[in-house]
């Protein structure tokens, strides 16, 4: 054969090979895994002990030591660096803005008028998975009569806190002129966050998170329940649904965020042929991808050093009030709108109230949970965790998606359905930012309703089908 | 043409484009960039004021208040977190040694005398592009007829100090017996590091930052000049070197570190013929690629959060003695030896005694500068700093790298000398990590020594030879 028919050949064998394995690509990826079978487990110190089942109820009451020891940590204050000039939030917490908040905390915040405040919504504690567990059960007032009560398991995320649903719950435990459901809402402070006890034992990850809340949701006696998240609450709640089908009625989340090989293929794919990934009106949230990647790489500094060395920043965390409340308060205004950081006051103060942001810095801070809270990240991204291989596992359950314009990631429907099998709303808000239910409690309110009357809906549809 | 004719004729344009595309691109990123030409400019706060270049001596002498301030912090720790059972290093600093650490600084260690330790090195300050230098300039004791003083600016990194010098100044200032040369020492503290004045305005990269040095060794009289550094050190002497060729007669490193994109496209060569990027006893230094990338993954979160948000967590650090400390001495643990992280007191005193260890901790925390510090992170990488692409403009200045076993990162010699293209000596070092100044001062003086004996012989060389 001459050399030019062994070059022809020769590109045409890469030419199909190529083919081949993008073909192959593809069908390896949208290989469903298994659901994983996950079992209560005892996380708490030492050798392992059963659980008491008792409910006890809860209050919010920190003791004036605490809150001494707080006053003389913020007079303690050291003179912080100022920002360099015109840095406003872009190298992270303004500051000269700090001050005023801290300010603020000395002279204004009142914390036992929000520890009233705070116990305004009934809470308990129970022991599940040798963890002491802290959670908001609120029922409906008035159930008028033929009015369903359908529970609701409601999870928060970091450096969120139970408070975010403060304004939340009374939307959907109140009932509505037309709807046959009202709700009843069970909102933990998960496992080593707030007044919930943290994991002694190395492993509790979001999934197992999930079997915890299961158990408590059947010791409160619900068997079968709707689940509402985002954030690690939408991590935690999509693991439910798919680690346990036939306990979730319902899963509505306002944060999806998929990195599976199948859902990084498609999108890169989608950069070439759009229309395979994302529609026209929404192109712009998901494209041009290196945009976006710069953006998630400026953003995501925390989220690097929670996944690796929690207990290091930890330290300073729970020693530092002030440096707490920068670390947090920091994503409250980036998270909320990005654009944020061009301002020299991050803006913070724009949809959130000091007080109702420095409540749930009271929470990090009066239960020293700062350190607890941030190894969740670690125990999402260990081998063995990423090993279950989740986020491939279909979701079956009726799913909605709440998309907030200025939430910090977008994934396309498209995308979604190769994850949540049985999508049946996707809205896209207004208005909102990655703290929806905290900045915008009417609007998630609004789209949980629609989607759970719509989850019935066609549940009764299909009952109806099969009586016939 | 028959369909497999086109088929054929296809595939062989697809595999000449592929050739041509490796070739291409191997030819683009072989391409030196221009040197980029850098002014001294003004950093301080407001209007550009000329530099007040009165060279003052200087003590360390911290007021009383500072240290009974430190007391109560340490006095007012809360108790932290416990570590996860069997966790050790791996999530971070170990709070359990942590106490042990806090009980030392409380009880055993005495910052008085470190004091007049720290203040056994004669130092200075001066005014250099509007910031206030602090620096140790160290001259020989004696110096022997016929031996020749030559200036060596040396450059510490972060979290270090000047502290990690005290050890090797010495070894370095005092004539050996046949030497022709001994070393008068200049080593600053890095502008926003201890005791010298931080940036008050955005920009003050390692490169502005070599400009800044090469003003303060001009002001000291010496125009022609060698350069030691490692980490941040490393990364502003190599910018010296390239920038400023006739300034710097030398420059010596132990932690070359190169990510353009020819060097990367390079490594990923090797992973395929490996004897076209390192030798075979070193390839497991470097290879596989993927186990080396999962290591700087798991050890890069602060370098991220850093580089992106230094002002928002150091208002923990700064507000936070014993947060400080954690975060600090986590690196002396790990980057000494990876394989501590598995240990319950990572080791830390293996190598350095807590005493040493706590003096550069005081002088970040005295000095208030770990913000300032930090933000180093950040100016290296804005989109105008690595617009300079200076690791990709060629050194022409006779250079040394000193390979330590432990150190974090290694970059073959064939690598190396895309970018160094006079390079030296390239040794490998039988112990030590990261810190080798502060580890194995003898082992970086020695191989200093030999390293600027080198350059010396080359240089008389092509001189006697210009000459006949």
């Amino acid at each position: 054969m001459g050399f030019i028919a062994r070059i022809l050949l020769l590109g045409a064998g890469l030419v199909l090979v190529t083919a081949v394995a993008i073909g192959g690509l593809w069908y390896k990826f949208s290989q469903p895994a298994p659901v994983p079978i996950l079992d209560l487990q005892y996380w708490g110190p030492g050798k392992e002990k059963p659980d008491i089942t008792t409910i006890k109820p809860f209050k919010v009451n920190v003791s004036s030591e605490v809150l001494d020891d707080l006053r003389d940590r913020l007079d303690l204050l050291p003179s912080l660096t100022p920002p360099l000039e015109g840095a406003n939030f872009r190298y992270g917490f303004n500051t000269e803005y700090l001050q005023k908040v801290v300010q603020f905390w000395l002279n204004e915040y009142n914390w036992r008028a929000r520890e009233t405040f705070l116990n305004s919504l009934p809470q308990f504690t129970t022991h599940v998975g040798g963890l002491q567990l802290h959670f908001i059960h609120a029922k409906p007032r008035e159930v008028p009569a033929g009015v369903r009560v359908l529970p609701l398991l409601l999870l928060h995320g970091w450096p969120g806190s139970v408070r975010e649903f403060y304004e939340l719950i009374p939307l959907l435990t109140a009932a509505r002129p037309g709807a046959g459901f009202v709700f009843e809402v069970v909102a933990p402070s998960l496992p080593g966050f707030g007044f919930s006890e943290g994991a002694a034992k190395p492993g509790l990850g979001p999934a197992q998170m999930g079997v915890l809340f299961r158990a408590l949701m059947e010791r409160l006696g619900h068997k079968e329940f709707y689940v509402q998240g985002g954030d690690w609450g939408h991590v935690i709640g999509s693991a439910m649904a798919t680690l346990f089908p036939k306990s979730v009625l319902g899963f509505h989340t306002n944060m999806v965020f998929l990195t599976t090989p199948l859902s990084q293929f498609r999108l890169l794919l989608g950069s070439f042929i759009p229309s395979l990934v994302v529609e026209p009106e929404h192109y712009n949230k998901v494209y041009p991808i290196v945009k976006n990647f710069m953006y998630i790489l400026e953003e995501s500094g925390y989220f690097h050093l929670q996944t690796t060395k929690p207990d290091t920043v930890g330290v300073s965390l729970r020693d530092s009030a002030v440096g707490l409340a920068a670390y947090i308060l920091e994503k409250f205004s980036t998270w909320t709108d990005k654009d944020w950081r061009s301002l020299p006051d991050g803006n913070l103060e724009k949809k959130f109230s000091l007080t109702n942001l420095l409540d749930n810095v009271m929470i990090y801070w009066v239960s020293g949970s700062i350190t607890t809270s941030m190894r969740l990240y670690s125990e999402a991204f260990t081998k063995q965790y990423l090993g279950l291989q989740i986020d491939s596992v279909p979701c079956i359950v009726p799913t909605a998606v709440a998309n907030f314009p200025n939430e910090l990631s977008y994934t396309p429907k498209k995308i979604a359905e190769d994850k949540y099998r049985n999508l049946v709303q996707f809205s896209h808000l207004p208005r909102g930012g990655h703290f929806a239910a905290f900045e915008e409690p009417q609007l998630l309110a609004n789209d949980l309703w629609d989607a759970v009357e719509n989850i019935r809906k066609i549940r009764f549809q299909s009952l109806s089908k099969i009586k016939k």
